[in-house]
């Protein structure tokens, strides 16, 4: 567990010693500014700033993934017992990233009189997100060149990509007599759709804590697979 | 310690190694030679497990990777940080506490002659060559590995630079490490290394140790490789015995000049020269130098 904490910390300073740094900065940022201009309630805080957060904690991963694609890592992982233990310093260094600027996204908002929270209530964020970020940090190990093998992370982005909007445009497909389809969608994007609605609504019941523990299921299963991905794949990386 | 067993790796539809084997004894300064594209880094990266055998078996001889040293080809590291953070940070990760890693860290980089506050501090971006060659072999060398794997280690540098990486991988050596290094340069190889193995196009053509009556350039299989003695001029009897023992060895009057298997022979020709009471003048023996076995060896 040192030895990531180590690289983890390196990952970290390497990224925003670089200008790719500035790229999560300027996501959280423009969706600080964006999201609350009209202001946040506490329901849609939990929702919408917890997918932006998401979005912000997948793009730091690919950001954090992609950096470690490179020579520079030989030495490094030559130091490591695991390879798995370099896509774990991701995940955590993305973790924690997104943490440091959801709380600077949230405190200003808070500060400026954007976003009203009711305490204790809201505490339920620190429950619910991470499940979230855990989640996408996950997701970008198989969607980096990094992990990717023949190109396996075109079909990643294709599959992410074909959710979502399947996701977004449900009714359509319904109407179309694709219904099929959007259960299956809904299937598997209910742990994430439910845990932000139900955290949303305040509602903790069964399905509260189901979809979170599906939550982390997912991260960990598609983290496992990245993991058998990397573990035998040469590395070839461009000096 | 090290063992490669008919190794065969490809890439993609290019074969880099063909069904190579090699052993590398414990305590060895063991030189991969060969040109470009021979598939020396490609030996080193299987060892530290970056790449993986199409078929045959490299064995680590138990070593885990943290035990193997590993300092890379190109001088090729994260640009914005410090050289005594980078070397920290290899430490940390070497599985040395914070303060051993401190003091480790210290030693290494005042030994290999990067210490100093300044250099300490310095960017790696901005760090020469030499510099970051010395780097990388201090971050091999931390948490004191018993194999180093040593990419060119010479690659780059100026003379009093390579006489000075020469230097301390002699020292290493001295305390009890195997090196196994890939170099172009042959004099380095020649100076440094009690074993070589040349490979050209993933072959093993040549391995050994380097000294010594089996050694590299004792095999006299390079044509270069001659033995001349010079006498008064010999009786035709005892010319055409000399030159009965080998085709390759000709007597011209009293110049006897043994070349390539001929070389072989050298001490049944004084035998029979001396039992005869022939007067020797002159005897100089030209070996072949690891340049040619290498040329010769890879057909370049």
């Amino acid at each position: 567990m040192s030895r990531i904490w180590i690289l983890t910390w390196f990952l970290v300073r390497d990224l925003f010693r670089s200008p790719a740094g500035i790229v999560p900065l300027a996501a959280a940022l423009a969706f600080g500014l964006i999201a609350f201009e009209y202001g946040m309630d506490q329901p849609q805080f939990m929702s919408v700033a917890g997918v932006g957060t998401g979005g912000i904690c997948l793009l730091t991963g690919l950001l954090l993934a992609g950096r470690a694609n490179r020579a520079w890592t030989y030495p490094l992982l030559a130091r490591l017992k695991r390879r798995s233990e370099l896509l774990a310093a991701i995940v955590l260094a993305s973790l924690v990233i997104t943490a440091v600027l959801s709380l600077l996204i949230g405190g200003g908002n808070l500060a400026t009189g954007r976003l009203t929270l009711e305490f204790p209530s809201a505490l339920w964020i620190l429950l619910t997100w991470p499940a979230v970020w855990l989640l996408a940090a996950a997701l970008a190990l198989p969607l980096s060149i990094l992990t990717s093998r023949a190109g396996s992370y075109l079909a990643g982005w294709v599959l992410l990509a074909a959710l979502l909007v399947g996701y977004d445009q449900r009714v359509r497909l319904e109407q179309r007599g694709l219904g099929r389809v959007v259960e299956v969608i809904s299937v598997l994007l209910w742990p994430v759709t439910t845990l932000l609605s139900r955290a949303s609504a305040n509602v903790h019941d069964r399905s509260y804590f189901l979809a979170l523990g599906l939550t982390v299921t997912y991260a960990a299963v598609i983290f496992v697979l990245a993991g058998e991905t990397f573990a035998d794949k040469d590395l070839l990386w461009p000096e | 310690m090290i063992y490669l067993r008919e190794v065969v790796k490809h890439y993609d539809q290019t074969l880099a190694l063909d069904r190579l084997s090699l052993e590398v004894p414990e305590g060895a300064i063991f030189g991969l030679l060969g040109p470009n594209g021979a598939g020396k880094t490609t030996i080193l990266r299987l060892i530290m497990g970056f790449l993986f055998a199409s078929s045959g078996e490299v064995d680590r001889g138990g070593l885990t990777p943290g035990e193997i040293g590993y300092l890379p080809e190109r001088a090729f590291y994260p640009p914005r940080f410090g050289v005594r953070e980078y070397l920290l940070t290899s430490a940390r990760l070497a599985g040395l506490g914070r303060g051993k890693a401190a003091a480790a860290s210290d030693r290494l980089l005042a030994q290999l002659g990067l210490g100093g506050a300044a250099t300490g501090r310095k960017k790696l971006g901005a760090c020469s060559r030499g510099m970051l060659q010395r780097l990388g072999l201090a971050q091999a060398m931390i948490g004191d590995p018993r194999l180093l794997l040593l990419d060119e280690p010479a690659s780059g540098l100026d003379p009093a630079g390579q006489k000075f990486m020469r230097e301390q991988i002699l020292a290493l050596q001295e305390a009890g490490k195997t090196i196994l290094l890939s170099s172009h340069h042959l004099d380095e190889a020649t100076r440094v290394c009690s074993h070589v193995a040349v490979i050209s196009q993933g072959r093993l053509v040549r391995c050994g140790p380097l000294e010594g009556s089996d050694g590299i350039l004792a095999l006299r299989a390079v044509s270069e490789a001659t033995v001349t003695i010079l006498t008064e001029p010999l009786p035709a009897d005892l010319a055409a015995r000399l030159a009965s023992l080998s085709p390759e060895i000709t007597v011209t009057g009293g110049r006897i000049v043994l070349a390539g298997q001929g070389v072989r022979h050298k001490a049944e020709v004084l035998r029979l020269l001396l039992g005869s009471g022939a007067d020797i003048r002159h005897l100089s023996e030209r070996q072949a130098t690891l340049e040619e076995i290498y040329l010769e060896a890879t057909g370049e």
